[in-house]
């Protein structure tokens, strides 16, 4: 295993895992990262970094709930005749790190008990007539590659630093990286260095309690979270922790400006919203643009309540405060962050292709979670889980008269027992809508797109549906809104959606392609594209990934289209193209589209929403 | 009088922390054990493998008087102490705004309840003699020969990963196991009768679980059949749930269970959030300091409450005001009763906690968004804020009303 001080590149990682060690409450790090750039070699090499004999527990992604949780040891209750209890991974990772690689791949029900686990401190274990709190207090470090999806929100609201996402693509860095992990350096050297930092940990653990912050500091950082959108007040104490572990790191015992923007660099700006330069209103505006924040007003109102409160000192501390967050914010931001952090999940998505593993999952039709009793005819009976539920009862039911003229078998079996296997099934369609916000129309399609949207979303309960929304416009398609079922946040996502300019109808295939591909990941096996638009592309694939590509010639541009359909349509997934010009101005390009991804094309001039909704349901 | 209940007050919160709910349930008495037919015998009481000391852990809730702002969902809690016949809460909003803190400190203002000694059920006595006479072969039972104990309300945690059979109760296996014995092991329904029943992350619960709840919570009985043995048993709870709605719906027909929907939103007053980070800090470093400094007020508002609790039932409403009511759910379209009585019950329970005797529009206006929220019919591309949409039809309301 190579050791942390061995690791080359990823500064980020090393400090914010560094910063964990020295203070477990700020939760854990998740450390976003492409493939192959070694983030679960820095996870596991942690652990040789903290004190000895400290659990390092990694869970597998196929974990199920009773080996995630604990439960009954059946095997051993039977065995013995008391009941036994196994404890979760969860619980054995108490007092030292839960490691999860590809922490965006976990699916939601584990997230969820993992998130319960950590607001809680400790797992209540309330299954198979067990009722037990089992102590679990960890620190989560989990990586993932973010062209396999997004962590879930609500866990990564549970853990403190999140590194902020920069491809390794100095390939000197990579060299080393590789001759590091080839040739091995002298193992004095390592053992040297790794004492060296575990001995600073160490002491910055013990600096810790005699570090202060001022109230002003305080105040600079909430300021900061608020500016950036930041959303909840959990992050708060996130940041302040972090700003004095930084502190105690360098032994000092006051936070100062460095801490600071460590702080906002790790914990803050990751789970930034917007940028805080919000006067960028002009024509040019980038399509990556957020739509502007939800609660200004509030903010407003806050101002006036706080000018009413007579506490003339805290008017000053406010006064003074801007500047210097403006500043730190500033620095830290520059420091080593791409242009638009807000778009980082989604440059990453371009760069890479899907490996092989996407398409090994595809397969799987939901995942095998646990055996619950039900019916026999309601499912696959889950024979082990069947045998095991019904051996404790056997003596007593032997006994039983009722039971006892049926004809012999080994095993006396009541439909009581029986359980049924249970996947973790999502088994409704994704609809994933493209819509063409380019060109005049493109408003009109935009409302008709959204409209149809919320119109899926208000039945998306019963049917499991999903749904997400593409734009594309400009030189690159954009997910606007990622598979969802909530009707909250499409009408968040949606509230403002830029239009005008070219058209990448070829980016917003290969976009609804990849978002397709990880859905199916997940578990989302029907995936239908409702295309809105004339069908008349004129930006290509090339320029979504270089924005100084040549222009594309028509021919080139239609077998781009041609290709990408191809592909989206041996994946299974349905397509309708709705065209929703007016006819004098069509040239037959949308039919042509709908042809070539072996989809349907409805022309619904001036179409109102449920017509669109009606044309992908009929489908 | 302060001194007077400082020191009950005292005598109580040292009762509250022996009595911490895990405890209670975990004293599973042999009246627990439920005789159920005639081959089946009541088991001695069971050795339970060794329970962790990690048990106790109400002791280290945040106290409910030191959460910062979230007045909404605070006196959503609060009014469903006074009377749980409201229905319950839906807690809905941002993520890390403190859901499940206020939630789980609940518990500790909460007043006490009498029940029949160790019953698993917080059964009262007259509850406790109908439900075992019931049985066969049971005789009579003298009320007075019942022992009883003051508990605090219960408050249990449904997790998501709970299984069915620890939700509604099963057979105890070990006892199976040991001596053939057939026995009845209570689930959490049980231990919730009578009080709290919470659910964080209730919109991503399991379906078969949403099931069950919906069919205890509209019939107030649990019902388990199973190895031969039919156990029905009370389960009258008041639910709460929370959640982050981006993460996922909640189930319509659950969503119509809950009497009131509060939303919560991140703080954005950066002297509130200071405070926030301070007194969570304060609380990490050292949480019995930090819980005594805040002793005085959580027995205050325990205090309010139980004073709200017995008040209630003097607490009167004219007809212009259930007019009034009835109207505000017409204009808003809302289908059903649920939406009137709820305002009403809640209305009532604020006048009480207010400590006043007779309800008015002024109750009713504060309360009505929290009632109403949830059952308007959903518009996603409407872009009036559902409360907004509350407050303006009830300004029509109240000025019609004026104008006659």
């Amino acid at each position: 295993m190579i050791a942390f001080t061995d690791i080359v590149g990823m500064d980020l990682a090393k400090q914010a895992l560094m910063l964990l060690a020295v203070d477990s409450e700020l939760g854990g790090v998740v450390i976003p990262s492409a493939v192959g750039s070694g983030k679960s070699t820095i996870a596991r090499a942690f652990a040789g970094i903290l004190p000895e004999g400290t659990p390092f527990v990694e869970l597998p992604l196929n974990v199920t709930e009773d080996r995630l949780i604990g439960g009954v040891d059946l095997e051993a209750t039977l065995a013995t005749g008391t009941r036994v209890v196994q404890h979760g991974v969860l619980s054995k990772a108490h007092g030292g790190v839960l490691y999860v690689d590809s922490i965006s791949l976990l699916d939601s029900s584990a997230v969820s008990h993992i998130m319960d686990a950590i607001s809680r401190g400790e797992v209540l274990v309330e299954r198979e007539g067990l009722s037990e709190v089992h102590p679990a207090k960890f620190m989560l470090v989990g990586t993932y590659d973010p062209s396999d999806g997004e962590v879930r929100m609500g866990l990564l609201d549970r853990i403190g630093i999140i590194v902020p996402f920069t491809a390794q693509n100095d390939y000197r860095a990579r060299k080393k990286i590789v001759n590091t992990v080839l040739g091995k350096r002298d193992e004095e050297d390592t053992r040297d260095e790794l004492n060296m930092l575990t001995g600073l940990i160490q002491a910055a653990k013990e600096q810790l309690p005699h570090v202060s912050i001022t109230k002003e500091q305080v105040q600079a950082l909430i300021q900061t979270a608020l500016s950036l959108g930041v959303e909840g007040n959990r992050v708060d104490i996130f940041t302040v922790r972090a700003a004095l572990a930084s502190a105690a790191l360098a032994q000092r015992s006051d936070v100062d400006e460095e801490d600071m923007k460590q702080a906002i660099k790790l914990v803050l700006i990751p789970r930034a919203t917007r940028m805080p330069e919000r006067e960028a209103e002009a024509n040019d505006m980038p399509p990556e643009e957020e739509p502007p924040p939800p609660d200004e007003e509030q903010e407003a109102e806050d101002e006036e309540a706080k000018s009413d409160t007579p506490d003339s000192e805290a008017e000053e501390e406010q006064k003074e405060t801007p500047d210097m967050i403006e500043e730190l914010m500033m620095d830290a931001i520059e420091m080593e962050l791409p242009d638009n952090i807000l778009n980082i999940s989604l440059a990453s998505k371009k760069k890479t292709t899907t490996g092989s593993r996407g398409e090994a999952l595809n397969n799987k039709r939901g995942r095998f979670v646990r055996a619950q009793p039900g019916e026999m005819r309601s499912g696959k009976v889950a024979l082990i889980p069947t045998l095991i539920s019904a051996a404790p009862w056997q003596e007593t039911r032997r006994r039983d008269k009722k039971l006892s003229n049926r004809p012999k078998t080994a095993l006396i079996i009541t439909k009581d027992d029986v359980k049924i296997k249970r996947f973790r099934d999502k088994s409704g369609t994704l609809f994933i809508f493209m819509v063409d916000a380019s060109g005049s129309m493109a408003l009109n399609r935009m409302r008709q797109a959204k409209g149809a949207v919320a119109s899926l979303l208000q039945n998306a309960y019963v049917h499991r549906d999903q749904v997400s929304l593409i734009s594309f416009r400009g030189k690159q398609a954009q997910v606007l809104l990622p598979p969802s079922q909530s009707v909250d946040r499409a009408k968040r996502e949606l509230d403002v959606l830029p239009t005008g300019g070219g058209t990448p109808l070829a980016s917003a295939l290969y976009l609804g392609w990849e978002t397709a591909k990880q859905a199916r990941t997940k578990g989302i096996s029907q995936i239908m594209f409702v295309l809105i638009t004339d069908g008349r592309g004129n930006i290509g694939l090339q320029a979504t990934f270089d924005p100084n590509a040549e222009k594309i010639s028509k021919e080139d541009l239609e077998k781009e289209i041609e290709a990408l359909s191809l592909s989206i349509q041996s994946d299974g997934i349905a397509s309708i193209v709705v065209d929703t010009q007016m006819n004098y101005l069509s040239r037959g390009e949308a039919p042509k589209l709908a042809q070539k991804l072996g989809g349907r094309y409805f022309y619904l001039p001036n179409a109102k929403a449920e017509q669109i909704v009606e044309a992908a349901l009929s489908f | 009088m302060n001194e007077f209940h400082g020191s009950r007050g005292e005598k109580e919160s040292t009762k509250r922390s022996i009595m911490t709910q895990t405890e209670t349930t975990a004293k599973k008495s042999v009246a627990a054990k439920v005789k159920a037919g005639s081959d089946v015998t009541v088991a001695s009481e069971p050795k339970k493998a060794a329970k962790p000391a990690a048990k106790k852990k109400s002791g280290q809730a945040f106290p409910f008087t030191a959460i910062v702002g979230q007045e909404e969902m605070k006196l959503s809690l609060i009014l469903n102490i006074i009377d749980p016949r409201i229905g319950g809460v839906l807690v809905m909003g941002h993520r890390g705004t403190g859901k499940s803190t206020t939630v789980r400190a609940l518990a500790e203002v909460l007043p006490l309840i009498e029940r029949v000694k160790d019953d698993t059920y917080n059964r009262t006595v007259d509850q406790f003699i109908e439900g075992e006479e019931a049985k066969k072969g049971q005789k009579a039972i003298d009320p007075t020969k019942l022992k009883t104990e003051k508990i605090p309300v219960p408050v249990v945690d449904l997790p998501l990963g709970a299984t069915e059979d620890r939700v509604c109760g099963t057979i105890d296996i070990e006892q199976a196991l040991t001596s053939g014995v057939k026995a009845f092991e209570p689930g959490l329904l049980a231990q919730a009768n009578r009080g709290f029943l919470y659910i964080d992350e209730v919109n991503l619960l399991d379906d078969h679980l949403v099931d069950v709840l919906l069919d205890v919570a509209a019939s107030g009985k649990n019902v388990v059949e199973r190895e031969g043995i039919s156990i029905r048993h009370p389960a009258r709870f008041v639910l709460v749930g929370s959640g982050n709605p981006e993460e996922g719906e909640l189930r319509p027909q659950l969503l119509d269970r809950f009497g009131l929907h509060a939303r919560i939103i991140t703080i954005l007053d950066i002297a509130k959030r200071v405070d926030i980070v301070k007194r969570r800090r304060e609380f990490d470093d050292d949480p019995d300091a930090f819980m005594k400094k805040y002793n005085r007020e959580q027995l205050k508002l325990q205090k309010k409450i139980q004073t709200a609790k017995d008040l209630l039932p003097e607490v009167t409403m004219t007809d212009q005001v259930l007019t009034d009511i009835a109207r505000l759910c017409m204009n808003l379209g809302i289908d059903g009763h649920r939406g009137e009585l709820t305002i009403t019950r809640t209305a009532f329970a604020h006048a009480a906690f207010l400590g006043q005797k007779e309800v008015t529009m002024k109750h009713v206006r504060e309360i009505a968004g929290l009632c109403l929220r949830h059952r308007l019919r959903k518009d996603p591309l409407e872009t009036l804020d559902a409360g907004e949409k509350i407050d303006r039809e009830l300004a029509k309301v109240l000025g019609e009303a004026e104008a006659v």
